[in-house]
């Protein structure tokens, strides 16, 4: 996209965008500030002391936020004029290289499993106003920082990923929408006060009030929707081809966290069982869960279990799959900092090995069991025994180990951590849904498994197409 | 803030029940006979500030029934009469009333029958609205008369059935029922019969459609030169993008081939690029790596990548025959179909 463009072409591309996008959020910020004084939730944040006069001066949170429009409008002037002020709106290149050294695999998902669990234990901080308006503020700055980034700016303002850069922010927003109803619902509940949903739960005619709501609703849609086909281009391509796979070859945006699943385990696995059982599972919710708790308004202490289960399913391994996808995933599906240039020969050896590999070469220091011939058994039930000779044979390693998984863990869990869950949810239901919570599980740990050790399947029999 | 616009329903009942309840006690005083006319006057004078702006009773909502007929009442007794409701006839009867002792203008007043305009209108605005309730509202109805509930419907015993309407076992109805049978049979027959023809029809045309009458692909068959075209060491990306084949010549096992490797990966189908600098094949979609000879050694792809059948034909060319693969896995790269020995 920035091909053939001057380092002073770009930034005057980058610029267009820039310019309105500070100003833009220099307005947000003084709507803000205008918001709080008019409706009187003008606070006192802390004072300073002018020594001159003696006197002390009360900061007020709407004097912060006029602040920082007025500090946005200067770097919307700023990024407008062009040139090279637009090259000093970037983050520090120090910043940038240690952001692309600390997005590795490893460290960028422990850090946003860590990320979600500061969230959710500080839950009460984050979705504190002020805060969540800093850190809104925060996200837009360091969005607009990245984009002088050649690099960046490449991925970013791609069509494709448009809407991913929009994901992120309507998510951020949504989670704090809930989490916040959620924890003032359960201070509410400590005071044994109903929930805010059940203190005004005043009917709601279909017609007019829903309808109306509906129809403004989809034209405002529409008229938005009309406007990015016209705003953005579509990503067309060369004619396709099949002997030509674009590199990197990326699914639709919303299908990266399935082809992230595919790059560590077979593809009838990543591509059939798992996302069935994702399906599956969700339509299992229903008849899974006992919590009678949390019906028709939003809490959090109620229903501990079913909320982290999901924001774990759904932030970690779908939201955030999808991030890395798109920012970390470069020519190759090689792994690539978010301010790295794509380098399609960039070297990265990733030796893998089966687990039976691992287990017969290099620990019993034997090469692997073959298949059994079978030589006088019908020659119908030959590609049987050969399969399961393999399985129990040279796969015998990994074999144990995702049966022991899935047949020995659920009873153990049925008897230390969930054993409040199997009294009440029986053996059917406990065993289901401990099940489905293994296979959800299954990803992060074959994932750790291939990053730590470079492990390729547990259970390998290419011969059979079975591996896992 | 939402609550301190408007009220719950909640609290709208509580306050109206509340505003019932205050004003029903001097009612049912009323209704007592040993009571003189004072008592009259009592409850005129407490709702009389709320007789000029009936919107802004003390409720919030609008006038309680007690409150609404404590309100004619009041006029009836003070005299202030709105000018539309004078030409009413109810109005001249129920002014008679009021100069009737107390007793039985409390007879008239609890009467099913309305006399006055302004009973009139407080018996048809009832203190619940119209239209659905509100699952508080329902809760709310039900706790307030449980009498209602309580009510048992007695139901009369149904009258004997007449001879006409009895079941009755008789030879000409079953045979009917015999022929409806049939009839319903054979339409089923028939039903059935032509969507088996049907679907019969749709696989044949399905069956053909798997064999057209012209395709257009590259032959499975093709030449790509002499074999000293193919220099050691060398993979040959030319035939890639009209064959979907990689020809090349190096080692596997210790024995120096020519062969042709099949550029589909293993994992899922993409076409893998041959990176010369790092001497392998790497899969863009999902990062599966192969070496030189095919073997795959990094990503998920779980065999290595196919080989097709080559020859040296009759005149001294390579030939390639994609229809004929060999798998390392299942150990066909011993086949001798799948390589040229250098």
């Amino acid at each position: 996209m920035t091909h053939g463009l001057t380092d002073a072409q770009f930034y005057e591309m980058v610029a267009s965008f820039l310019g309105p996008f500070y100003v833009a959020l220099a307005v947000m910020n003084g709507l803000a500030a205008l918001y709080i004084w008019r409706t009187g939730q003008t606070r006192g944040w802390f004072s300073v002391p002018l020594p001159l006069v003696g006197k002390k001066i009360q900061i007020t949170n709407a004097q912060i936020w006029l602040l920082v429009a007025t500090v946005f409008a200067i770097l919307g002037a700023l990024a407008w004029s062009a040139g090279s002020a637009v090259a000093a709106l970037s983050l520090p290149s120090l910043w940038r290289e240690t952001i692309n050294k600390s997005t590795g695999p490893v460290i960028y998902s422990v850090g946003t499993t860590l990320g979600l669990i500061v969230l959710y234990f500080f839950r009460s901080f984050f979705v504190r106003p002020a805060v969540a308006w800093w850190i809104w503020n925060l996200m837009w700055l360091f969005l607009g920082l990245s984009m002088t980034d050649r690099d960046f700016y490449e991925i970013v303002a791609k069509p494709d990923n448009v809407p991913i850069v929009m994901l992120v922010f309507l998510l951020a927003f949504f989670t704090w929408l809930g989490t916040s109803q959620a924890v003032e619902n359960d201070r509410r509940a400590e005071r044994g006060e109903p929930p805010r949903e059940k203190v005004n739960d005043e009917k709601v005619l279909v017609w007019p009030d829903l309808v109306y709501t509906e129809l403004i609703c989809m034209i405002a849609l529409t008229a938005f929707l009309i406007f990015w086909a016209i705003a953005l281009q579509a990503p067309l391509e060369e004619p396709a081809s099949s002997v030509k796979t674009p590199n990197p070859s990326k699914a639709p945006w919303y299908f990266l966290g399935l082809q992230e699943m595919l790059v560590y385990y077979d593809p009838w696995m990543a591509g059939v069982v798992l996302p069935s059982l994702i399906v599956a599972g969700l339509m299992a919710i229903p008849y899974i869960d006992f919590n009678k708790k949390g019906n028709g308004y939003y809490t959090i202490k109620d229903r501990k279990f079913s909320y982290a289960v999901f924001q774990f399913g759904f932030l970690e391994m779908w939201v955030t799959l999808i991030v890395l996808g798109t920012l970390l995933r470069g020519p190759n599906w090689n792994f690539f900092g978010p301010y790295e240039y794509w380098d399609a020969h960039k070297v990265e050896a990733l030796n893998n090995v089966n687990l039976s590999e691992a287990i017969w070469n290099k620990l019993f220091n034997m090469s692997l069991p073959g298949t059994p011939a079978l030589e006088n058994w019908p020659v119908l039930l030959r590609p049987f025994g050969q399969f399961l000779g393999l399985l129990f044979g040279r796969e015998l390693p990994g074999t144990l180990l995702v049966l022991g998984y899935f047949i020995a863990l659920p009873p153990v869990m049925a008897l230390t951590v969930f054993r409040k869950f199997y009294s009440r949810m029986g053996f059917i239901r406990f065993m289901v849904m401990a099940n489905l919570l293994l296979f959800m599980a299954a990803l992060p740990i074959k994932m750790v498994l291939r990053w730590v050790f470079n492990l390729k399947y547990l259970i390998a029999i290419p011969e059979y197409f079975f591996n896992f | 803030m939402a609550d301190k616009k408007r009220m719950s329903v909640e609290e709208m009942l509580a306050a109206a029940r509340k505003a019932d309840g205050g004003s029903q006690t001097p009612d049912s005083t009323d209704a007592a006979p040993a009571d003189p006319p004072p008592v009259d006057s009592t409850p005129a004078a407490e709702s009389a500030p709320a007789k000029p702006v009936p919107a802004k009773s003390a409720s919030g909502g609008r006038p309680s029934v007690a409150e609404m007929l404590a309100m004619a009442r009041a006029e009836k007794s003070g005299g202030a009469v709105p000018a539309e409701k004078k030409p009413s006839p109810g109005k001249s009867s129920s002014g008679k009333d009021a100069a009737k002792p107390a007793a039985k203008k409390t007879v008239a007043a609890t009467s099913a029958e309305p006399r006055d305009t302004a009973s009139i209108l407080a018996a048809a605005r009832k203190a619940s609205k119209a239209g659905p309730m509100s699952k508080a509202e329902a809760a709310a109805k039900s706790k307030a008369d449980p009498a209602a509930k309580a009510k048992k419907i007695v139901v009369p015993p149904l009258p004997e059935k007449p001879a006409y309407a009895r079941l009755q076992p008789s030879v000409p109805k079953a045979k009917a029922k015999g022929a409806a049978d049939e009839e319903r049979r054979t339409f089923l027959g028939i039903g059935f019969w032509s969507l088996g023809a049907v679907s019969a029809l749709w696989a044949f045309a399905t069956l053909k459609f798997m064999f057209p009458n012209v395709r257009r692909e590259p032959p499975s068959k093709f030449k790509v030169g002499f074999p000293d075209s193919f220099p050691a060491g060398q993979v040959q990306t030319k035939f890639k993008a009209q064959f979907g084949v990689w020809i090349s010549n190096a080692e596997y096992n210790g024995q120096r081939q020519l062969y042709a490797l099949k550029s589909v990966c293993t994992h899922l189908g993409c076409t893998p690029s041959w990176l010369e600098a790092e001497q392998k094949f790497k899969c863009p979609c999902h990062g599966s790596g192969f070496y030189k000879d095919g073997i795959n050694f990094e990503g998920p792809a779980p065999r290595p990548l196919e080989r097709c059948a080559i020859r040296i034909a009759d005149d001294g060319q390579i030939e390639i025959d994609k229809s004929r693969t060999f798998q390392e896995e299942m150990g066909q790269w011993e086949d001798a179909a799948c390589y040229i020995p250098v």
